[in-house]
């Protein structure tokens, strides 16, 4: 996997799947490696995303987010 | 004198009159009041009173109606005082009413209660009815279901208004699932006839923001009637069209409004609307990953570790074999040995009683070979004794001849005899006149003592 997943619940979806695949047993030692491997991007892409939200809430008002997005766009 | 001329429609009909407006505006009132009486449901806004009557307007989504009323009818109702406000929900009885004015009084079209009271829940359950089928039948209740909620989004919109519990309560239950995103505030009264343009107007304005991804509305628990204005047509369109997804908890109960009809999600408490609007529990998620990654590091070592041991123990397989191999050929070689040193041993068992029995046979044959010989040595001896002592004669005689003969060739008895001996000075004899010429210088030996001699001139042939 070198592309980042869509949204963070893409990412648990196919954690999942790999962890299905790999508890079957079924994965040869080529795919298992690169299904870890793979396994482990989408941990820390999961990781990262659960730390975007981790760092405390932060409260705005509708207001100061128009005036912030106004002063991004100019 | 211009004649005068009847008026006449837009398409020249000719039409009856014209008539005293004063006599049409009183028989215009008359009509009215002729028409069946009727009971109307709406909101009260913009009340006003006079020494004798109050004047307010009755509307809804869809119109109002100026309305009147006689003040002794109005305490007849049985208000509780200060009922008949901006925004509450009533219904009136009456009907249509002219007021012709005259002098200085303008004319008014009213609509004249006669009785009034504040709507129950069944009015506005009816009328709620009524609405829902209508938006249910306009497919408005599944656009908002369509739409994808993120598990986990990291700014959520929130309308409600400022102060109150249902603000405190949605941050506790988002602070609860350890989700540390960005709330954007859009407050907004939550109930009055202002609330629902309101509440739409922020909603508009969280969706404008591409930055939201989910909407929570909400406020705290109420009657139908405190809770209306989350039953707005305009609001309840506003939302189902909106393209982020609403999470709505009005009041205690799910689906009392109709705006939980058109949401997304309708909850119940603000508390369970956090949790609709962050589904991932957080905290459970980051204990999750921490599993799969665990999970993750157990299988990829085991699956190597596993074939590491099955190549290990296939590796070991060939050398395995070859011990067997060589177990089996060294047991082969040990029968072998043993079975070679059991023959090796009855051979020489055998041999050696071969030995024996060969070597006794020898013996005795030896022994009487002895005796044998024994016996003809004995015979032969008298015949040897005679033998030798013939052979010492012989033999004494010819050692005397020799020695006769020896002396004869003796130089020393030549030199008796008067000879001499001529000698190199090494002792060799020069035997000839060429030789003592060469010599120079000899010594003569005669038989009483040497005498040393120079030889002088050239040999001298005999003739």
């Amino acid at each position: 996997m070198s592309e980042k997943p869509e949204s963070y619940e893409v990412a648990v979806e196919r954690l999942e799947e790999i962890i299905d695949r790999l508890d079957s047993g079924q994965a040869g030692l080529r795919e298992t490696l690169e299904l870890c491997h793979e396994g482990r991007e989408l941990v820390t892409y999961c990781a990262a995303e659960l730390d975007a939200v981790g760092e405390g809430l932060k409260e705005l008002k509708l207001d100061e987010l128009a005036t912030r997005l106004d002063s991004e766009t100019t | 004198m211009t004649e005068a001329r009847a008026a006449t429609g837009p398409d020249r009909v000719e039409l009856p009159g014209p008539f005293p407006v004063g006599r049409y505006a009183r028989r215009l009132q008359e009509w009215m009041r002729e028409r069946a009486r009727v009971t109307l449901i709406g909101e009260v806004t913009g009340v006003s009173r006079s020494r004798v009557q109050a004047y307010f307007e009755l509307r809804d989504g869809e119109g109002a109606i100026p309305c009147t009323i006689w003040l002794n009818d109005l305490e007849r109702a049985g208000l509780p005082d200060g009922a008949l406000r901006d925004g509450a929900e009533v219904v009136i009885a009456g009907g249509p009413d002219y007021y012709p004015g005259g002098g200085t009084a303008s004319p008014s079209f009213s609509f004249r209660a006669t009785d009034v009271r504040l709507a129950g829940e069944g009015d506005l359950l009816a009328r709620l009815e009524a609405l829902r089928k209508q938006l249910r039948a306009e497919g408005l209740f599944e656009l908002q279901k369509q739409l994808a909620r993120p598990l986990l989004p990291k700014v959520l919109g929130v309308v409600t208004a400022e102060t109150g519990a249902a603000r405190r309560d949605l941050l506790a239950g988002l602070r609860r699932r350890g989700w540390g995103g960005t709330v954007v505030w859009a407050f907004a009264p939550v109930q009055d006839r202002h609330a629902a343009p309101a509440i739409a107007a922020a909603l508009q304005g969280l969706a404008a923001s591409p930055e939201v991804e989910a909407i929570v509305v909400t406020r705290g628990g109420g009657s139908l009637a405190d809770l209306w204005a989350f039953c707005d047509e305009t609001l309840c369109r506003t939302v189902a069209m909106l393209r982020v997804p609403v999470v709505s908890a009005i009041g205690h109960e799910r689906d009392s409004t109709l705006i939980d009809d058109v949401a997304a999600v309708a909850c119940s408490t603000p508390t369970h609307a956090a949790e609709a609007a962050v589904p991932l529990d957080c905290i459970a998620a980051r204990q999750g990953l921490g599993r799969c990654v665990a999970s993750l590091r157990r299988v990829g070592e085991s699956a190597i570790g596993a074939r590491a041991r099955h190549l290990a123990a296939l590796a070991r397989g060939p050398a395995r074999a070859l011990q067997r191999e060589r177990r089996v050929l060294n047991q082969k070689i040990r029968e072998i040995r043993a079975a070679s040193e059991r023959g090796v041993a009855e051979r020489s068992g055998f041999q050696h009683r071969i030995a024996a029995l060969v070597l006794g046979r020898a013996r005795l044959r030896a022994a009487e070979r002895a005796v044998e010989a024994e016996r003809a040595n004995a015979r032969r001896g008298a015949g040897l004794d005679r033998v030798a002592a013939g052979a010492l004669r012989e033999r004494r005689e010819a050692l005397r001849r020799a020695a006769v003969a020896l002396r004869a060739h003796d130089p020393e008895r030549t030199l008796e005899r008067g000879y001499a001996l001529a000698e190199t000075a090494s002792g060799e004899p020069v035997t000839s006149a060429a030789a003592a010429v060469a010599a120079a210088q000899v010594r003569l030996r005669f038989a009483d003592g040497g005498v040393e001699a120079e030889i002088g001139g050239e040999v001298e042939r005999e003739a």
